[in-house]
């Protein structure tokens, strides 16, 4: 749980089918950008990364229902552009489990994907700049910026979610029943979030989750190199 | 998420729900998210909830489990609503049950249908890369969790994971996932020569299902289409949300009739 996955029927409506089209055109381009790619050979490849993305989610580390998400590796590895397919493939299953609502699946795969497209280039750049021999460090450096910049977007969308609230596409004005007479609930449900407290906490309870993430990402990396090398460091698409 | 769990749960029941086409399920799956998002009456997500966990008993499955599985998003929605908290527990309520109950309605789908047949139905609107990555994906991640499970065995085993030695546990972890990912990579590149062998030629061929609704199919649409009217209405005559409590109290007699039912039936 270094990141949020955000559940159904919280953001207004234009935000999440901001989300999705912003998510089919980036599915649209990551899809033409792999196109070289051989595509039976390809698809094994993507199933098993979202395999050990999902199967890595069932592994709770306790004591605080953290799980890790292996995103960053999925961009070391696969490369920005087939990530993000595995990402939103990840992000499709489970959101059937209920982990992430599945109206939010295009949000979800943005926060996600800029995990595996920001970990893949700062990782590049950082072999660059540190030398080849830092793959731990430069992985889990990766890893960490590639997770607060991700943390940041969430916080992003929760700002952007109260603007233009007359652009919601949902019900109006709600008529307070004799139930919620003392309590008004409105359309926007995380409308009057103070965005500053919600950094906050987000930092605070995620902060852990980033480290973990961080040291984990680069001790996985460290020995894939070892092991098998050609995994890490081919050309990406 | 067990997934190993709910795969079990989704070949071997005997429902009504189990029986329905995967089509007709999904239907009943966005009818009911529909009806999640629109209304923000604190009862009637209530009553939404509770009638989930009745059709969950009707499907003859531990209901715990089910219940269980699809609270996980509580937590997310606590964090949601703990922090746009303004001292209403109607507005904080209101956003927890849209999440537990749209989650409910996705694992009542799941935990229903395999998830080959969930794909089928969404293979035309999706691209054949991700279409076929996705029952790629479902067939591996039974093999990972079969050496996730043999992993986490022998590093207990073998000491790898032990109480205080958190740094040393982590670095173990972490080249264990190290190891699921190189296995995983072998298992993929072994499982794309037998593909190529079978002639695999980049896309895989799937079963078509014939498109008669069954009596199964019509309950499952019925139950949908009957929630989404009764938002719809409330959304449309506000004036009557408040029998919103009604609506509730009958999901909670639904479902204790049907939970006592379940009881002597079995």
């Amino acid at each position: 749980m270094s990141h949020l996955h955000i559940p159904d029927g919280v953001l207004p409506g234009w935000l999440v089918m901001a989300g999705w089209i912003l998510t089919a055109v980036i599915l649209a381009f990551s899809i033409y950008r792999t196109r070289k790619t051989e595509l039976k050979r390809k698809i094994p490849l993507i199933g098993i990364i979202s395999a050990l993305m999902i199967v890595c989610m069932t592994i709770p580390i306790v004591p605080i229902a953290y799980h890790i998400n292996l995103s960053v590796i999925a961009g070391i590895i696969l490369g920005p552009a087939v990530a993000f397919i595995s990402i939103f493939i990840v992000d499709l299953i489970i959101a059937m489990f209920g982990h992430g609502g599945i109206t939010v699946i295009g949000l979800n795969t943005m926060v996600v994907g800029t995990e595996a497209f920001i970990g893949f280039y700062l990782f590049q750049i950082f072999m660059a700049l540190i030398g080849r021999d830092s793959i731990m460090w430069s992985s889990g450096l990766a890893a960490v910026i590639a997770l607060i910049i991700s943390t940041s977007i969430l916080v992003g969308i929760i700002y952007a979610s109260q603007i233009n609230p007359e652009i919601i596409i949902g019900i109006e004005e709600s008529n307070p029943t004799e139930a919620t007479h003392d309590a008004h609930v409105p359309n926007e449900l995380i409308k009057g979030v103070n965005v500053k407290s919600f950094a906050k906490t987000l930092l605070i309870l995620l902060g852990i989750g980033w480290l973990l993430e961080g040291i984990i990402t680069a001790f996985v990396i460290k020995y894939v190199s070892r092991v098998r090398p050609d995994l890490i460091l081919p050309q990406r698409v | 998420m067990d997934v190993a769990i709910i795969d079990y749960y989704a070949n071997h029941g005997n429902s009504f729900l189990h029986k329905a086409k995967a089509f007709w399920k999904i239907v009943f799956v966005a009818l009911l998210i529909t009806s999640i998002i629109l209304t923000n009456e604190f009862y009637l997500l209530l009553g939404i909830y509770f009638a989930l966990v009745t059709i969950a008993v009707w499907t003859k499955l531990p209901v715990t489990k089910i219940v269980t599985i699809a609270a996980y998003p509580a937590i997310f929605a606590l964090i949601f609503a703990f922090l746009v908290w303004n001292g209403s527990w109607i507005r904080a309520g209101v956003i927890i049950f849209k999440a537990l109950s749209a989650a409910l309605t996705m694992v009542l789908l799941i935990v229903t249908t395999s998830y080959p047949e969930v794909f089928n139905v969404i293979r035309p609107i999706m691209p054949r890369i991700i279409a076929e990555g996705l029952f790629v994906t479902y067939r591996s991640v039974f093999i990972l969790l079969e050496l996730t499970d043999q992993l986490i065995k022998g590093l207990k085993v073998r000491g790898g994971i032990t109480r205080r030695k958190y740094i040393a546990n982590i670095k173990n972890f972490s080249s264990g996932i190290g190891l699921l990912l190189v296995r995983g990579f072998d298992i993929s590149e072994k499982f794309y020569g037998v593909m190529n062998i079978r002639g695999y030629g980049g896309r895989i061929s799937y079963e078509r299902t014939n498109s008669f609704i069954t009596l199964n199919d019509g309950i499952a649409l019925v139950l949908g289409i009957l929630i989404f009217t009764v938002v719809i209405v409330t959304v449309i005559r506000k004036s009557l949300l408040e029998f919103s409590v009604y609506i509730l109290a009958l999901s909670i007699i639904a479902l204790v009739i049907s939970s006592i039912y379940k009881q002597f039936s079995t």
